[in-house]
């Protein structure tokens, strides 16, 4: 496989594993990561170039600190340095030289014989021609890789539908997302028409098969600028083209919202039966309409930390309002009702949940992000109240729970009821429960106190050279299944531009990408880059990323954050929602645990069997 | 309340009517005598959502296409002869993946205003299969009617007024062309809908019947020579 090495164009290069195997998949990962250590590809190959200075902390200089102390610094970088630098200098040259283009797969499995190595090439080449047509030649190699985020991000919310994949300014996104069937059928594309795309998705299916016929799995590609993600989830690929610098490891995360999103919507037990049914099933029939939640997803990826830190971020309030408001939702049930869930500027503010529902299992932050995603992408403009079936992915991938939408404050619409059940009958019985709660919370002034209610500031911590941070608890009462949640300032200026914001993110996230690197974690990194610093840091009891001002010191640094922890202490009653409260709906617990049978028998009788 | 109580009562005393009345007012300023549940229905993307928010808001929802998800619930009050009908309308998502949900609703409905669009041919053919779901799922005496939407894009009509007036002819349907971007016929749709049911709901063993179809014909041809629609 590996001939002619380090020709001119060594830009690609394609890491390739074993498949997973099921009882063990984090040591597969591990090792996968070791054997990529010998090669060149590291998740930040450009790090070097940029004027900031990584250095990790002794744990033992912070007093309380359980952190292991990480002796090395940075990574062993002369080689890949090397490497990018030819590349930058020759990337016109390999525009002209596809075919010299090389596959650098990573094999464990040593055996190779010439007739693979054959179509291997022949896929390369197509390969390198389609990422030619996807990525032309606007490839920045050189600029620093946390600076270059911001040049590139499209007016969120446009419509992309109609954007002629042909054009510069389509190759030049920053994050293409596409998902396709087994038989390479177009599903969905960030941008750009499916159609206009269905000879790219070709390409990414022949690939995917290719390595497949190995008994292989492809994961990513690295190219100058870069990064290719697969992820296949039963019968769907999905595709995520990158050059936003985030690990192979985050966007492999958010290819996993977007097909949560779509189970959220069919289900996976439809899914599967479907292909199973009719391998070349255009699925596009099914999601039509659903673009939307799609794209408003893939937006919020990219600029809401919440995915990124897998919780939950509720909005600030005094307990005793959060108490009352609960307290309403409590009192307005009615058969079947599993969830009622308060909303309030996209912002969770009180969650009640059915006892023996959630008696083995907790919700799970991602299926609240896709709630909140749905709401946002649905039709807000309309005091209207909508019912509609929705699927809570790592609830229960394969029933469906249903769900009443509706404002509270129309024409304003900004707090937002939700309330599931799992009887797709029950809407005017669930309706009722709103008008109940639309009393109460009327007797109780409870929407102007709510509207009162903003965002924090980071100067109500009171330490002057912090700039922003995000807070992650891990120690919530074991008899209390919590929903994991987290913290976070408003973003104030220096970041209150878009392009600043997502610089920022972008930061976090390199620093996320540090602390969760699966080859060498780190419990505490301080990060002095060009225009701020950052000081991360993971414990036993929480995660912790702080943004200070660029001339903070070390010492300066770990006293703001001893003051930030002791002010969230004081404040966490305001800041997370600490016990959520329950109801029982079902005088039978046996009746409708975990979603309810009647819902089991809906998954099959949804009519998409009919429509085949 | 207790004075509009009163009125509602003697109301429905005077009609003799207390199938169709609820007991009580949503909310005072939501005060209506009897009140109807309407469905929209059609396929994705003719303009079913843009009909109902002309009508309720009197406003076009121009610019980007927003599915509806599932179905969404919607109240209209209007005056009907003197009486206050409230209309609660379901509409409903086009998308084939929320079709389970809506037929759970469909025996709800005392009225089903089916919708197609003059520039898709789809959308029109689909008009038949649409009419054997409705008789599978809705009440046998539900009112039906035709409506071909987006009648202000002539260039790109594909859809013949004939051709809808045929189809509505043989179903035995009233039929008319509107436009949510316009207005043409939407408020109409509407009010012959809410006439229908109230003299369903409210008629007397010796009072005629009332003639949606002739209702409709008389209205439009006031509305084409007034030109105002």
């Amino acid at each position: 496989m590996e001939r002619d090495n380090h020709q001119v164009g060594e830009t690609e290069g394609v890491k390739i594993c074993d498949p997973p195997c099921e009882s063990n998949p984090p040591a597969d990962t591990l090792a996968t990561s070791l054997s990529l250590l010998g090669n060149h590809m590291f998740p930040y190959p450009l790090e070097r170039k940029h004027r900031s200075a990584v250095e990790e902390e002794p744990a033992d200089s912070l007093s309380d600190v359980t952190a292991e102390e990480e002796s090395l610094d940075g990574e062993p970088h002369s080689h890949q340095v090397t490497t990018l630098e030819t590349e930058e200098t020759e990337s016109s040259e390999c525009q002209n030289n596809v075919s010299t283009q090389q596959l650098d797969i990573e094999n464990e499995d040593t055996a190779t014989d010439n007739e693979r190595s054959d179509s291997g090439e022949f896929v390369v080449t197509m390969l390198a021609k389609a990422k030619l047509e996807e990525q032309g030649l606007g490839v920045k190699g050189g600029s620093s890789p946390l600076l270059e985020a911001e040049t590139q991000e499209p007016p969120a919310f446009m419509s992309h539908r109609d954007e002629d994949v042909t054009a510069d300014s389509w190759r030049q996104h920053r994050k293409h997302v596409f998902v396709l069937s087994e038989a390479g059928k177009p599903i969905y594309s960030r941008y750009g028409s499916e159609e206009a795309l269905s000879s790219t998705m070709g390409v990414m299916m022949a690939l995917v098969s290719f390595v497949q016929s190995g008994d292989n799995i492809i994961r990513s590609i690295y190219s100058d600028g870069h990064t290719v993600v697969f992820l296949q989830k039963g019968p769907l690929v999905l595709v995520c083209v990158s050059s936003s610098r985030q690990t192979e490891q985050q966007l492999r995360g958010e290819l996993l919202y977007v097909y949560y999103q779509i189970i959220s919507m069919l289900t996976q037990a439809s899914i599967s039966r479907i292909f199973e049914h009719k391998k070349n099933y255009d699925l596009r029939r099914l999601l039509a309409g659903s673009e939307k939640i799609l794209d408003g997803l893939l937006n919020l990826v990219d600029s809401d930390p919440c995915f990124l830190l897998a919780a939950v971020q509720c909005l600030p309030l005094a307990s005793s309002l959060r108490d009352n408001i609960s307290q309403i939702l409590q009192k307005a049930i009615t058969p079947n009702l599993v969830f009622s869930i308060l909303i309030a500027n996209n912002q969770l503010l009180t969650i009640v949940q059915e006892k023996t529902v959630i008696e083995d299992s907790r919700l799970e932050p991602a299926d609240i992000h896709l709630l909140l995603n749905l709401i946002g992408a649905s039709s807000a403009f309309q005091a209207g109240e909508i019912w509609t079936p929705i699927c809570l992915p790592l609830f229960n991938p394969d029933c469906y729970f249903y769900a009443y939408i509706s404002y509270l404050d129309p024409p304003e619409c900004t707090v937002c009821l939700l309330l599931l059940s799992t009887d797709k009958e029950a809407f005017y019985a669930v309706a009722e429960c709103k008008r109940k709660i639309e009393e109460a919370m009327m007797a109780q002034n409870s929407l102007s106190l709510i509207a009162k209610v903003q965002s924090y500031s980071v100067s109500q911590v009171g330490v002057s050279d912090l700039r922003h941070f995000m807070y992650k608890p891990f120690d919530v009462p074991d008899t209390y299944q919590q929903l994991t949640q987290f913290t976070s300032p408003e973003m104030e200026a220096p970041y209150s531009s878009e392009e600043e914001k997502m610089r920022l993110l972008d930061l976090y996230r390199y620093m996320h990408s540090r602390i969760h690197s699966t080859s060498r974690p780190l419990k505490l990194i301080y990060h002095v880059a060009e225009n701020e610093t950052l000081l991360a840091w993971v414990t036993s009891k929480f995660e912790l990323y702080t943004c200070f001002s660029p001339l903070v010191t070390k010492a300066c640094a770990i006293t703001a954050i001893t003051k930030l922890l002791r002010w969230i202490k004081k404040e966490e009653d305001r800041l997370f929602i600490r016990y959520p409260p329950k109801y029982s709906t079902t005088p039978n617990p046996s009746k409708s645990s975990r979603g309810g049978k009647s819902d089991q028998q809906d998954s099959t009788d949804n009519g998409f069997l009919s429509l085949l | 309340m207790s004075e509009r109580n009163t009125l509602l009562l003697e109301k429905q005393a005077k009609n003799g009517t207390s199938k169709y009345m609820l007991e009580r007012c949503a909310s005072v300023n939501d005060y209506y005598d009897i009140a109807f549940k309407v469905m929209l229905l059609g396929d994705s993307s003719v303009g079913k959502t843009c009909v109902l928010v002309r009508f309720k808001d009197g406003a076009f929802l121009g610019g980007n296409f927003i599915a509806t998800v599932g179905i969404d619930f919607r109240n209209k009050v209007v005056d009907v002869d003197n009486l206050k009908v409230k209309l609660q309308i379901w509409d409903t998502a086009g998308q084939e993946r929320f079709r389970s949900v809506t037929h759970a609703y469909y025996r709800d409905a005392q009225a089903l205003l089916l919708l197609y669009d003059i520039t898709s041919k789809m959308s029109f053919d689909n008009i038949r299969a649409w009419l054997t779901e409705i008789h599978e799922y809705a009440q046998k005496d539900v009112v039906i009617m035709l409506l071909g939407n987006k009648a202000d894009v002539a260039a790109e009509r594909v859809v013949k007024t004939e051709d809808g007036e045929r189809l509505a002819k043989e179903y035995g349907v009233p039929f008319m062309e509107t436009s949510a971007k316009t207005g043409v016929n939407v408020e109409l749709a509407f009010l012959a809908i809410a006439k229908e049911l109230k003299h369903r709901a409210t008629q007397q063993q010796n009072e005629p019947k009332f003639q949606i179809h002739d209702y409709i014909e008389a209205q439009k041809h006031k509305s084409s020579c007034c030109g105002h629609m």
